[in-house]
């Protein structure tokens, strides 16, 4: 899923990315590192607040396998990763593994770049059906194309509502009791939104509703966030036989109508979209964001008593976003068996764990969640309890198979269109939803070749 | 990118003509060796890096052709016609026009203005000429990030010293007309200081006894400017405008980093438009026919521009 890079991430992003290509250009083509130990390329995306908890990974990693060599380098999230990994695809400099988004999914197969991952699964270092069991299903959904797992997760995400406990107080509301429904919601923001100086334009609104240019970078970020209302709506992006996509029937009307109704109730046609920015400055009360973030937040939010709640339950009750990153073994790796011993490794619970402590992140495995040392872990961090808790109404939209980024970019500009240009969100979607269907009515479903056993939906064992 | 591939083709295009204009001489026969030996190894690097791409991406405006997997197929004028038959298409184009009929003009209104000034003596001249042209140097990125957080609708400077002035706020952000204002804005701020340059360049060429002589018979500094200066400075003055008039259709990356093309669309320009084919769809045909649209357009301007130039300069004459 297209990840948010942090206000301290983007700083270093770009210095990072340069420094580490030069790197990687000085060391090209060399497969064996010195002492005969085998060396595994890792393209990734993680922020500069994550890299700590990774080099500590990485040198666990080699300290339990002396014998490989993994080489973790940096490549800007979004465009830029799917356009590097394009490039050495065609150049034959492809990485051994690399992260890749769902999104990549048809493109990478489509051009036979990547193993199935179930060749390894079901190989002789395989993993057992109850460990592919115990890992979220929803994340394995994502993972999977056309019912076939080409990745595994690194890890998981979702999405929860960050909240100002200080503005809470401030506007009378209980900082204990954050907004548990739509309706809540709306009422709290009109609460919280404010006009100092009576000017009509407001100083401070309740909730950042995430809309920002539909064609832009963002646009996949926008629409993520908006698939989790979409759920609590009971709605889903596209139907079982990626024939007709779904948002535009009645669960993604109420969700737009929602996103619509807070837009104009707070007049965020005249107020920041650099939703962050307004969050840390007090300007907001409430956003969306992830559990990615929260090393950054003490010092960001330094003076500020914040929150990490569920996000409120809809019509169709509580859910939430997954999201995650995914490792994906490329083809043209030299050392396929070395990539997935860290694949495999990475994806074990006691890893989990320990790179769930130090990253921030969330474990990609449901028994991770009853280990002693965990659970004491999320005691003494509310924040990414929350996160861990909403795991268990965290689901994923049923992933597109067939000009995938069109049909989101569509979504993403109905949102535009409904919120900042203030058309009729019935209209916009309708619209956004013929110019899709067209799409999957031209769709080639005979390019790719008949899909391999998948992991059943319910997240059991692949059959072979 | 494409500045300067364009900048390149343009002074191949010169060369070419003033080539013509000489008798032929192979390049192998005698000093014409050594010219060829020294180079060579530019000739190599533009072969590689701009020839051949101009050529492979017109022969790709035929093809379907996706990025990732490398098979191609052969679709005729498929992809043109797309182009033509997609209404975002036309909004993208007359976006870019509004942006550069925007721009040009302010922007060699205030690059004469300034260098007219600054051809005065006067103190801190050279500060000033230096203050003037360090937009064009500034990283667009960087300035793109700046501007973005001046134009921000309540945390940024713009909104507030409106607000301070009494003015009402400007929703930089969420409203077409306004967003492209603020892209022209930093379109003629980031530019504007190379046609200055060039002014300044032209107007020191000329001579001084025509001013002095236009004094002696009772002009004034308007008379001067419009009489002397401008029909002299018609040179350059095309060619700021050919190369003003380029720039500015290929307009991209202060719109990526500022506006990103929205809200609505309406910031939205050709070439952002072709990005976004090309490197968000990975469909790489139709983004060279989108690409051979831009250069058959810019080159057909081009023309208009230095035709109507040259009957005007016969007509003075």
């Amino acid at each position: 899923m297209q990840r948010r890079a942090s206000l301290g991430g983007l700083r270093l992003a770009l210095p990072a990315a340069l420094g580490l290509g030069l790197l990687a250009a000085g060391c090209g083509g060399g497969e064996e590192a010195e002492g005969g130990r085998t060396r595994v390329v890792f393209w990734h995306s993680f922020v500069n607040s994550t890299i700590p908890a990774l080099d500590e990974l990485v040198a666990r990693f080699e300290r339990e396998h002396p014998d490989i060599d993994l080489v973790p380098q940096y490549i800007p999230t979004g465009d830029a990763l799917v356009q590097k990994l394009i490039t050495a695809v065609r150049s034959n400099t492809a990485p051994d593994v690399s992260w890749i988004h769902a999104d990549y999914l048809e493109d990478l197969v489509a051009a036979d770049a990547i193993y199935p991952m179930s060749e390894f699964i079901d190989g002789p270092d395989g993993l057992s059906p109850a460990d592919l069991a115990d890992i979220y299903p929803a994340l394995l959904t994502y993972a999977s194309y056309r019912g076939t797992l080409y990745s595994l997760p690194m890890e998981a995400t979702n999405l929860g509502l960050l909240y100002n406990r200080d503005l809470f107080r401030e506007a009378g509301l209980d900082p204990d009791r954050p907004p548990a429904t739509w309706d809540e919601l709306v009422a709290y923001s009109q609460r919280l939104t404010l006009d100092r100086n009576g000017d009509g334009r407001f100083e401070r609104i309740g909730f950042a509703v995430p809309v920002s240019p539909g064609t832009g970078p963002d646009g996949p970020w926008m629409v993520w966030q908006f698939t989790a209302f979409l759920m609590q709506a009971g709605g889903d992006i596209i139907d079982s036989g990626q024939t007709r996509v779904l948002y535009a029937h009645e669960p993604g009307r109420q969700a737009l109508n929602l996103w619509k109704r807070l837009f104009d109730l707070q007049n965020q046609r005249q107020f920041s979209n650099e939703y962050q920015s307004t969050f840390v400055s007090q300007q907001a009360a409430m956003m969306l964001d992830g559990p990615w973030n929260l090393p950054n937040y003490p010092r960001l939010l330094r003076g500020i008593d914040w929150g990490i709640a569920p996000l409120p339950a809809g019509p169709d009750g509580p859910a939430t976003v997954v999201g995650g990153e995914y490792l994906a073994i490329f083809r043209q790796s030299a050392h396929p068996e070395a990539a997935w011993t860290f694949v495999k490794w990475v994806a074990s619970p006691e890893i989990q764990a320990f790179w769930s402590q130090r990253s921030g992140y969330l474990p990609i495995r449901r028994s991770v969640l009853e280990l002693p040392a965990y659970r004491a872990f999320l005691a003494e961090n509310p924040g990414l309890r929350a996160y861990a808790e909403q795991m268990a109404v965290a689901r994923a939209q049923r992933s597109v198979d067939f000009s995938s980024l069109e049909i989101q970019r569509n979504l993403a500009v109905a949102i535009e269109q409904a919120t900042v240009g203030g058309e009729d969100p019935g209209a916009v979607l309708d619209r956004a939803a013929a110019a899709s269907n067209a799409l999957l009515d031209a769709a080639d479903r005979t390019a790719v070749a008949a899909p391999r056993p998948a992991p059943a939906p319910n997240g059991a064992q692949p059959v072979e | 990118m494409m500045a300067e591939v364009a900048a390149a083709e343009a002074q191949g295009l010169r060369r070419v003509a003033s080539a013509a204009a000489r008798p032929r001489r192979a390049p192998w026969r005698r000093d014409g060796r050594t010219a060829f030996l020294l180079l060579a190894p530019t000739l190599a690097v533009f072969g590689v890096f701009v020839l051949f791409p101009i050529v492979f991406s017109f022969y790709l405006s035929f093809q379907q052709w996706n990025l990732f997997s490398g098979a191609h197929t052969f679709v005729g004028g498929a992809n043109y016609r797309a182009v033509f038959a997609d209404p975002e298409f036309w909004q993208v184009f007359r976006n870019t026009a509004v942006y550069t009929l925007a721009t040009v003009p302010l922007n060699m209104a205030l690059a004469l203005g300034v260098a007219v000034l600054l051809a005065r003596r006067m103190r801190g001249k050279r500060l000033l000429r230096a203050a003037f042209f360090t937009p064009v140097v500034v990283s667009s990125v960087a300035a793109g990030v700046i501007w973005r957080w001046v134009f921000d609708p309540n945390l940024g400077l713009f909104n507030v010293s409106l607000g301070a002035l009494g003015l009402p706020a400007v929703d930089w952000t969420s409203n077409g007309t306004s967003a492209m204002a603020a892209l022209i804005i930093v379109g003629v701020w980031k530019t504007f200081g190379v046609n200055m340059v060039l002014f300044s360049a032209g107007l020191s060429g000329i001579p001084r006894q025509y001013y002095e002589a236009a004094a002696m018979d009772g002009a004034r500094a308007w008379g001067q400017f419009r009489h002397i200066t401008l029909p002299l400075l018609a040179p350059t003055t095309l060619f700021v405008l050919v190369l003003s008039m380029i720039g500015s259709f290929q307009v991209f990356d202060i719109v990526f980093v500022l506006t990103r093309g929205g809200p609505l669309g309406a910031t939205k320009v050709l070439v952002y438009y072709l990005y976004e084919h090309a490197f968000k769809y990975f469909d790489m045909g139709y983004a060279s026919a989108v690409a051979y649209l831009l250069f058959a357009l810019l080159f057909a301007i081009t023309l208009v521009q230095i035709r109507a130039f040259r009957n005007r300069g016969a007509g003075a004459v």
